[in-house]
């Protein structure tokens, strides 16, 4: 009489729907990042090109990742308010992950700067664009955590 | 806390992508809920309940999950 395995075709339907939609607000959520580092290497690109530039130039070019970056978090911000509450708290707490998890890593980046010690990481901190995919790459770790945890 | 929801959903034959629909929310949230990983919020476990026209304390019961 109860069988909670009924419409197997129904449930593979869905879960075939929710993965193209999850596929899609993923991308659609990081559009506006993958503007913010595109925006970032040709800020870098264009101020290593021009060094005859005014420094009140240079700094305007070098925070044009910032618009795109809030975009982004105005897009963020929309796309949890239309997500249903299960998928709201997964995003908030990977994105709780990426926050803290970037500031950890931004910690020890610049304590080591100030240690004087030398190695492979950037002499200058993240920068936006560090910031940006290390945020990225916390979100991810973040979301399947948060997914695993409630599969 | 402990709940009913798969019972009830297997007595209506209804799979856990249709209850999710009338519900409005994902199938992974009604999984959640089934196996106990996720708590709903109160304005969904009165959906729930209303929808399978039962009181919230037949539904839902205090456990540890």
């Amino acid at each position: 009489m109860t069988n909670p395995n009924l419409h197997e075709d129904d449930k593979k339907q869905s879960c075939r729907t929710s993965g193209t939609q999850e596929f899609l607000r993923s991308l659609q959520l990081n559009a506006w990042l993958a503007v913010s580092a595109a925006t970032y290497v040709a800020t870098l690109f264009l101020n290593r090109r021009h060094p005859g530039w005014s420094p009140a130039w240079k700094a305007t070019v070098a925070l044009m990742p910032i618009l795109p970056g809030l975009l982004y978090l105005r897009n963020g911000m929309q796309l949890l308010r239309q997500m249903d509450e299960l998928q709201r708290r997964i995003q908030v707490e990977a994105w709780l992950f990426a926050a803290l998890g970037t500031v950890v890593v931004s910690t020890i980046i610049n304590v080591f700067n100030g240690q004087g010690l030398n190695g492979n990481w950037p002499a200058h901190g993240l920068e936006i664009g560090g910031t940006y995919m290390t945020m990225f790459l916390m979100w991810s770790v973040g979301v399947t955590i948060a997914k695993l945890r409630y599969r | 806390m402990k709940n009913r929801l798969k019972e009830l959903r297997a007595e209506r034959q209804w799979s856990q992508g249709a209850l999710a629909e009338k519900l409005g929310v994902s199938r992974q949230t009604i999984n959640a809920i089934e196996t106990e990983k996720y708590d709903p919020s109160l304005p969904l476990a009165f959906k729930i309940s209303v929808l399978f026209k039962q009181p919230l304390e037949r539904i839902f019961e205090p456990g540890q999950t």
